[in-house]
């Protein structure tokens, strides 16, 4: 390997680090407000529900590249603050990520059998017990398929964000390549990491599913797969 | 701070033109993706395992990098073998290829949920393969995936915005020229939303009904 190909390389795994500081940074928030717009969008009280059931509607029928400048353009102009780069790629990247986690909360909430609230509200027990220990930890597991793939699709969005002006992976690329001419190498280095990114979270979120799945015997497991319903 | 929308009037044309380019993009890109998809479905799914491996391969890499990347891709980097595409050519080929990854999946995961009980009667009653494939599992595959194939359809249309960044005068493109020239921003790309969500809303609607046109008949597997 060339002293080159090795300064080349260094370019585009530091445009990597900052890919992966604004997906976690725009992941964690965009899951805790998607958490909110979960029970949202699950509460039986209709001044809660519609503005959950609207915001992640009408977030996920608009393309990410629209909603990424809507950002860039809007916030100065509404509030009167300029956000430097990071800032609009974190805030833009989590207000999406919290309809497409909004979606995923809603779906395994609903999931859990309707019986298990039904026994919670018997046992006498109060909407934080019924939410902490009774329906999330059920829920989480039936979300993390569903997570795993919402943060493989967040890191490639994450790539949109270079469009306006932050230098993270393909950005970098973008860079290197009109500095070498060789947009070939450069893409395909880019997309070497984002494959080695994806390939990293999806392994993650399948051993987090084994350790989050209990252990049974083979009679409970047929029972418990005729019990839990199927689909996504 | 004041909205006004008035300024935006004049350029309604070009961005319902650009919308038309858009949804033209969309409908290419997935019938060509969408047969292709179909020989990558086959090839996974065939015993020859080399062949399985290469289709395994396409659809990991183009599902698990972003679509901006294999756009550069296409249009900075087949220039080095000599190959030059203009945008609409360079669009239109990431756009198939990517689709064709996504609904290979979709397909692979219809033709999987077909009851085996289905395809060993077909069997049974002396049927060959081709026949089995046309006659037994196609329609409830087909029937199967109809609904993720429809949302594939509407996620390709928005994610066809990117090829703005290469200049495609699509939807998005249409919106960022016209707020250089009306620095209309927040009404401009509110009226740009509004049509990429109206849109979408509108194809899965047709679809819907559409849908109970094509699969009238019940088929209880």
């Amino acid at each position: 390997m060339s002293e080159e190909f090795l300064g080349q390389l260094a370019g585009l795994l530091n445009g990597a680090v900052w890919t992966l500081a604004l997906c976690s940074s725009a992941g964690i928030a965009g899951t805790a407000f998607g958490f909110v717009l979960g029970l949202g969008q699950t509460s039986s009280r209709a001044i809660l529900r519609w503005p959950a059931v609207v915001y992640v509607t009408v977030v996920r029928g608009v393309p990410v590249l629209l909603l990424i400048f809507f950002v860039y353009f809007g916030v100065p102009l509404l509030f009167g603050v300029n956000l430097d780069p990071f800032l609009t790629g974190f805030l833009s990247l989590a207000l999406v990520g919290a309809a497409y986690t909004g979606e995923i909360f809603r779906g395994a909430i609903e999931a859990v059998p309707r019986g298990q609230t039904e026994a919670a509200h018997a046992l006498g027990l109060g909407y934080a017990d019924r939410l902490f220990r009774v329906i999330m930890p059920q829920a989480l597991r039936i979300a993390v398929p569903a997570g795993t793939g919402f943060l493989i699709n967040l890191v490639k969005d994450s790539s949109l964000i270079g469009i306006i002006g932050f230098v993270e992976l393909t950005r970098a690329a973008k860079i290197l390549s009109n500095l070498t001419l060789d947009p070939l190498g450069a893409f395909l280095m880019a997309a070497a990491i984002y494959f080695v990114i994806s390939f990293v979270i999806s392994r993650t979120g399948n051993a987090i599913e084994r350790r989050l799945t209990p252990k049974l015997g083979k009679r409970a497991r047929i029972q418990e797969s005729s019990l839990t319903p199927t689909g996504h | 701070m004041n909205l006004y929308f008035g300024d935006i009037l004049p350029f309604m044309g070009e961005m319902l033109t650009a919308l038309g380019m858009s949804f033209g993009i969309t409908v290419a890109s997935f019938l060509i993706g969408g047969v292709f998809s179909v020989a990558v479905y086959a090839a996974k799914a065939s015993p020859v395992r080399a062949l399985s491996a290469v289709a395994s391969g396409y659809i990991g890499l183009f599902r698990n990098t972003p679509l901006l990347v294999q756009i550069y891709l296409i249009y900075f980097g087949l220039p080095v073998f000599g190959i030059n595409l203009d945008v609409l050519q360079a669009s239109l080929i990431a756009l198939s290829l990517n689709n064709a990854a996504y609904c290979a999946e979709i397909i692979r995961g219809g033709f999987s949920s077909v009851s085996k009980g289905l395809v060993e009667a077909g069997e049974a009653l002396g049927l060959d393969a081709w026949t089995i494939f046309t006659r037994v599992s196609l329609i409830p595959a087909l029937r199967a995936v109809y609904p993720s194939l429809v949302n594939q359809f509407v996620h390709l249309f928005l994610t066809s915005s990117i090829a703005s960044i290469i200049g495609l005068p699509e939807l998005m493109h249409a919106i960022l020229e016209i707020n250089s020239q009306t620095y209309r921003s927040i009404e401009v790309l509110a009226i740009g939303a509004l049509l990429y969500f109206a849109s979408g809303f509108l194809i899965s609607f047709v679809a819907r009904v559409a849908e109970r046109f094509l699969f009238r008949w019940a088929v209880s597997v």
